[in-house]
């Protein structure tokens, strides 16, 4: 096991790592904290994922913009990609697997990756049906994997509309599935007129909301923990 | 700190380092990162030309952000890994376009960056940056004069004919679509996609070759 100061340094690395896009350091600081025996789950959450919420943050009070953020990303997932192997499932009282794809007639899916990419930290399986996604293929992919969370992204207003299809036809084979909508065009009014359950607020906040979703998932996971403990 | 890292990058093997002021340039997403280094190196190393500009690249963004500035690596086109996020901003960039800026050289009658010293054989790397490195002079116009060897060496009657200048950067110099149907059709007959008449045929650089292959084994 680590020690708690060779953790705080490493968590610290990681962090660093992701905040200033260093791809090369969030391999090592990843490679590292194995060598040492730490829990992979510890390094993402509390080294990689507090890395990307401070890049949210600064996202947010535009000291970074669109390619650092991508880059950021791109760091998170190269220190991700060597910690996975190695994570413990989760237990966060909740199944974990969702399909995702940006619906037909769109190409633009950058912020449909990195809410993806969000997911894969959490641990969920994650169905990507990629973009110019045919809008039957939500549905025939829910059913199959039997996933509870939809989410369907769009930039355009011309493809949205494909959306409110989607989510009738979902709800006509399995009312219980939750459905989240992401994208430029989208807002809470049409989240709501189009019957979803959830909605990220736009393609360049769709990350601060999937940080938030991490977050909570983050308070889930220590109130099992809590409620194991005693 | 411009002398310092084109030295470096020289020493490193870059056979030229230029510096750009890309204000107005740039589309939206990139256009904080409005200075440019960019690296060019000597294509004739083959396949190490790709690995040699992305070790420069990576020299250049460690010394950049030690020096607490931002930095995009922008790869060499040959060297585009395309499943990280930001491989989606590259298409927004061109390697050419900062290569003039920063006085590297022209864009020729063949559609490719020529350098006085080295002619249409470098490789290029860029590196954009909020680093306010001094830039060079940049290129305005084309120097290949009335030349028109690429023109007449063309198999495939591509090339226009049109000039090139820095205030005129959307002009139809090569008919893409003849070029790359040529490199099909010799694709399908030798196997070999690459027909490189107009890099071989460009009289600028070629002094710097022979001198150079001279030394060297003569390939």
């Amino acid at each position: 096991m680590a020690t708690d100061e060779k953790r705080t340094e490493l968590l610290a690395k990681l962090r660093n790592a992701v905040i200033q896009y260093d791809e090369d350091a969030s391999k090592e600081g990843a490679q590292e904290a194995l060598n040492e025996g730490m829990d992979a789950n510890d390094a993402i959450f509390n080294g990689l994922v507090s890395g990307m919420e401070e890049v949210g943050r600064m996202f947010e009070a535009q000291e970074y913009f669109v390619p650092e953020m991508l880059m950021c990303a791109d760091a998170l997932y190269a220190g991700l990609d060597i910690l996975k192997p190695h994570v413990k499932q989760l237990d966060l009282g909740v199944k974990g697997s969702v399909v995702i794809g940006t619906v037909e007639g769109d190409v633009h899916d950058i912020g449909k990756n990195i809410v993806k990419m969000m997911f894969d930290v959490a641990g969920f399986t994650v169905y990507d049906l990629g973009r110019d996604v045919p809008l039957e293929k939500f549905v025939e992919e829910q059913m199959k994997t039997d996933s509870d969370l939809v989410c369907l992204s769009a930039m355009m207003t011309t493809t949205m509309t494909g959306m409110k299809k989607v989510i009738d036809d979902l709800r006509k084979k399995n009312p219980n599935v939750k459905i989240m909508l992401g994208g430029a065009p989208v807002s809470q009014d049409v989240a709501d007129k189009y019957g979803a359950d959830g909605y990220a607020k736009d393609a360049t906040n769709a990350l601060k909301d999937a940080i938030n979703m991490i977050a909570s998932l983050k308070k889930m996971k220590d109130e099992v923990e809590a409620r194991k403990a005693k | 700190m411009n002398i310092e890292l084109r030295n470096e990058l020289l020493s490193l093997g870059a056979a030229v380092v230029g510096f750009a002021d890309l204000r107005g340039y740039l589309t939206g997403e990139i256009a904080h990162l409005d200075r440019a280094v960019s690296i060019a190196v000597d294509r004739r190393l083959n396949e190490d030309t790709v690995s040699l500009l992305v070790k420069l690249q990576k020299r250049t963004v460690r010394d950049l952000k030690s020096r607490g500035y931002r930095t995009l690596a922008i790869p060499p086109d040959s060297d585009r890994n395309k499943t990280t996020f930001v491989s989606k901003l590259y298409s927004l960039f061109n390697h050419k376009m900062a290569a003039t800026s920063a006085g590297i050289g022209w864009i020729g009658k063949n559609g490719l960056l020529i350098s006085a010293d080295y002619g249409p054989r470098l490789s290029l790397a860029t590196v954009l940056t909020d680093a306010p490195l001094e830039p060079d002079a940049p290129m305005e116009h084309s120097l290949c004069g009335g030349c028109t060897l690429c023109i007449q060496y063309c198999p495939s009657q591509a090339i226009t004919g049109a000039e090139w200048s820095r205030s005129r950067p959307i002009i139809e110099l090569v008919r893409l679509g003849s070029c790359r149907s040529h490199k099909a059709t010799k694709r399908a007959t030798d196997g070999k996609p690459n027909c490189g008449l107009c890099i071989n045929i460009c009289p600028y650089g070629r002094k710097n070759i022979e001198a150079s292959e001279g030394k060297k084994v003569r390939r």
